[in-house]
């Protein structure tokens, strides 16, 4: 068993599951369905807007209109999937943000103020990319301007991967926290490390395939030089896919293997390591349909969806079983939090009790009516009758001999020339001058 | 909160950390999606109804510039708003979003609407030429479009209202127990709905007149007919706001209107109320006067009067943003969360037991006070209870609060933080030692004391 030096407590409030008990695993299963949608636009987005500088770059080297036509293509994908993986990404946080509120919450805190890069850097980035498609005319003869443009667009959103890794990575691994970690210890840890590698190039491999649905799609275009950009766009695809898919299947155990023993552990024994299997050998048989086409620039249909379709059951596939790993890794923290928590409340109820129970001693004395107002209205917080607190004694205060009208009036506009060496009183316009008034008798009769 | 890591802005602290993000928000949403969007179905409307070319054209430029500030700024600071609270404190969204989940899950389904009718409208405007059939279903796109905004802008506005007047939400503390239908029916909703929608539409007419007027330097024909629609839109919008607006106010609880003035200005002139008067009549005379000059006389009007309304409206949003947010205090969620997290319900046992004592991101030698790390201990104190709204010596500086105070004066005034002197702040929360070591800690800032040099190496050395 592991030992967690940090226990978070949760929020005192109900699962909001309207009492269906079949509430929270529809939330789990919405969490990966969400998830997965949202990453694969966040894919596309970061390998489309890398595609159209490099297209862009090359076509402008080489003088290429068909080349330049590609990158031009890719920049309408750019915009649906910025905008729809921001959208996407609201419901996984909505979801993470009750099922592990405490491990979420303090992980981002933990990576603050690193963690508002997904807001700032997106946004930047979100503008470049716009500035780099509708300039794509008027900077037709400033391509290097255009270029440069566009690549720190790319630049930027590449970066946005890391803040979202480190958080993702802290939240789920609770073992790992210290009561001084920060954004860059977690960045820089192997497993984040081997998550955004092995992300990165998923990033490719999803674009990859994108890419030859749509060179499927623009070989049937009216235009000529969309159907001579459609032939880049498939053979593009094809490597894009092939090429990091089988780099990561080295990678995928390193990642698997980075992880907290405890977690490891938890994963095989609640039997994840079949979905393993099975991804594998989905994305071996879509490898196998690529490779067996090549060389085919006209890839028929049928075997495009072949790939789209059984890359999507092996992408489902992985998210679960990544969503099993999380699970293994957060439940003992979460359960103990829970438990946390609500040992906490029962507490707390007690002492609620208590301090309602408590009836207000009767005021015995027969105090001044002054000194009950000034108390009232806050002026006890600063004054005190004989010493110097914040502000200056009330004997001293009646030693200057004010009047009432006199203090009336410094009390709705104080001079804080009149008492050098004090900090100056904030006026307090909303105090009624008739209280006032009873007030500065009750200080003016103080010695 | 106790229950979390501590995270400090420096110098800008984070109320103008959060405000930036809020306020970029409020600008965009309201006038480039919620705004924007009505004023757009009804010129297109317009266009199309007249056959009129140069009105479609200029609709759509000023689509695009709405479109482009409302997909890269508005949405992306709309989930900022999010993250940034999540930071900030969690105990507050935390309970918010396990109060609200399931509304703001129907918002983001009609947020996914919103966004891709927003696409489709903007990006097959063009593919639409006036006349043909497309058209009539593109007008269709944009009216689902402002439809489906409008929606999203009406569940915010719930949990917004829910946080000023929650009404009888709460069916018990211990375990808490939501009533879900009485948070969202919460007394302030449609008040501030109505206030939140007509200013928007105002707004956003405010922002088109503007680009019609820079769109328009070739065209002083369609500068007349541009500035006349959205001029009477921004015109006819103003007597329902300002309703709304009062009825909204009406529904404040007294301690928010006492705080009302203060709000509007800052506490340091809170000796002159009449300060918030004259600013906001200047601000409403600078949209008032823009907007007439415009509409009147939109041939001759300088871009400047544009400009001026322009900043004047922002001005006016920015100003009810701070008051909103002002008068709510102490509390984030009124009388059941202080704006520092702690639990209203919590205080008793947290004064008997300690604060410190439940904190889980405080080394454990730090949650009960001694002699020996009661600056340290203090210096957590004040992170985790003061730091919402103060900072070490930027903004709202805890060294200029403290400023030649001893310790016992500061410790004497911890103990009525939330009294008429400064309503707006949350009790101190803790055991009488926990005081007295934020006094301490406090003291040491105001004297520039090297001490907690020494302690703070301990933390180092414990980490």
């Amino acid at each position: 068993m592991t030992d967690f030096r940090i226990i978070p407590g949760d929020i005192p409030l109900p699962l909001p599951t309207m009492g269906l008990d079949f509430m929270e695993p529809f939330f789990h299963g919405l969490l990966v369905v969400a998830w997965v949608v949202h990453i694969l636009f966040i894919n596309v987005l970061l390998g489309a807007s890398l595609a159209s500088v490099y297209f862009n770059s090359k076509g402008a080297k080489e003088k290429n209109s068909v080349l330049d036509r590609v990158a031009y293509l890719l920049t309408t994908p750019v915009t649906i999937s910025e905008n729809m993986g921001a959208l996407w990404g609201v419901a996984p946080l909505l979801l993470v943000s009750i099922l592990i509120t405490p491990l979420f919450y303090s992980a981002s805190i933990m990576n603050s103020p690193h963690w508002l890069h997904i807001i700032y850097g997106n946004i930047a980035a979100f503008l470049l990319s716009y500035l780099y498609k509708y300039t794509w005319h008027t900077l037709e003869y400033r391509k290097s301007l255009h270029i440069f443009i566009g690549a720190v667009g790319v630049a930027l959103f590449f970066t946005l991967p890391w803040a979202f890794m480190a958080t993702v990575q802290l939240a789920m691994t609770p073992s790992t926290w210290t009561y001084n970690t920060h954004f860059w210890d977690v960045l820089l840890r192997s497993d984040t490390f081997f998550r955004l590698v092995h992300f990165y190039l998923a990033t490719f491999a999803v674009t990859g395939v994108f890419m030859l649905v749509y060179g499927m799609y623009k070989r049937r275009s009216a235009d000529a030089t969309d159907r001579a950009a459609a032939v880049i766009l498939t053979r593009t695809g094809k490597s894009w896919f092939i090429i990091p898919t089988v780099l990561n299947f080295f990678i995928g155990p390193l990642v698997l293997f980075s992880f907290p023993d405890y977690g490891v552990e938890a994963f095989f024994e609640n039997g994840y390591y079949w979905l393993i299997i099975l991804t594998v050998v989905l994305t071996l048989f879509a490898l196998y349909q690529l490779l067996k086409d090549f060389f085919n620039d006209d890839l028929p249909p049928a075997r495009v969806w072949t790939v789209v379709g059984v890359m999507l059951i092996a992408i489902i596939s992985m998210a679960s079983l990544r969503h099993g790993m999380r699970m293994g890794l957060i439940k003992p923290v979460l359960e103990a939090s829970h438990a946390k928590t609500e040992l906490f409340q029962k507490e707390s109820l007690v002492a609620f009790e208590e301090a309602k129970n408590i009836t207000k001693p009767e005021v015995v004395a027969a105090i001044h009516p002054g000194q009950a107002l000034a108390d009232k209205h806050g002026c006890l917080a600063c004054h005190n009758p004989q010493i110097k607190v914040i502000g200056p004694a009330y004997k001293e205060v009646a030693a200057k001999g004010y009047s009432a009208e006199q203090i009336v009036e410094l009390v709705h506009a104080p001079k804080p020339a009149n008492w050098p060496g004090y900090m100056p009183m904030p006026p307090m316009p909303q105090v009624p001058a008739e209280d006032i008034k009873q007030i500065a008798d009750w200080i003016n009769g103080l010695k | 909160m106790f229950d979390y890591p501590i995270f400090e802005m420096p110098f800008i602290g984070h109320r103008l950390l959060f405000a930036f993000d809020a306020i970029l928000h409020v600008f965009i949403s309201h006038g480039a999606a919620v705004g924007g969007s009505v004023i757009l179905v009804l010129s297109q409307w317009l266009a199309i109804k007249n056959n009129d070319h140069k009105l479609d054209e200029l609709s759509y430029r000023i689509l695009f510039t709405f479109f482009i500030l409302a997909t890269a700024v508005g949405a992306l600071t709309g989930i900022g708003i999010w993250i940034h609270i999540n930071i900030i404190n969690p105990a507050a969204i935390g309970a918010l979003l396990r109060v609200f989940f399931w509304k703001w899950f129907i918002e983001w389904v009609v947020f996914n609407i919103e966004m891709i009718f927003l696409l489709w409208w903007f990006l097959t405007w063009k593919s639409s030429p006036l006349g043909t059939p497309a058209k009539k279903k593109n007008f269709k796109l944009g009216l689902t479009y402002a439809i489906a905004s409008w929606f999203t802008m009406a569940i915010i506005t719930a949990i917004l209202g829910f946080m000023m007047t929650p009404g009888n939400w709460l069916k018990s503390y211990f375990p808490a127990e939501p009533d879900y239908v009485a948070a969202l029916f919460n007394p302030s909703w449609f008040p501030s709905l109505g206030f939140r929608t007509f200013w928007s539409i105002a707004w956003a007419s405010a922002m088109a007149m503007l680009l019609s007027w820079l769109f328009t330097r070739n065209d002083l024909e369609l500068r007349q007919k541009a500035m006349r629609l959205y001029g009477t839109v921004l015109l006819v919008c103003i007597p329902f706001f300002v309703l709304f607006g009062a009825w909204y106010y009406n529904q404040f609880p007294q301690a928010a209107k006492d705080l009302f003035w203060m709000g509007a200005i800052t506490r340091r002139l809170a000796a002159h109320p009449e300060y918030a008067t004259y600013l906001t009549v200047a601000l409403s005379g600078m949209v008032l006067f823009g907007a007439l000059a415009l509409y009147t006389k939109p041939k001759r009007a300088p871009v400047f009067l544009a400009v001026m309304m322009l900043i004047g409206s922002m001005g006016l949003i920015a100003e009810f943003e701070r008051v909103r947010e002002f008068v709510r205090k102490p509390y984030i969620i009124y009388n059941y969360m202080y704006a520092n997290g702690v639990r209203v319900a919590d205080v008793p046992y947290l004064n008997k037991e300690g604060y410190l004592k439940h904190a889980a991101f405080v080394p454990p030698e730090f949650r009960q006070v001694t002699d020996a790390n009661r600056l340290v201990a203090g210096k957590y104190l004040y992170q985790m209870q003061c730091r919402y709204c103060h900072t070490v010596n930027g903004i709202n500086s805890m060294k200029a609060r403290t400023k030649g105070l001893s310790e016992d004066a500061i410790y004497i005034r911890i103990g009525s933080l939330n009294s008429a002197a400064t309503p707006f702040m949350p009790p101190f929360t803790g055991t009488d030692a926990e005081r007295k070591a934020l006094a301490a800690y406090l003291a040491s800032l105001a004297q520039d004391r090297p001490a907690i040099a020494y302690e703070q190496k301990l933390i180092e050395v414990t980490k």
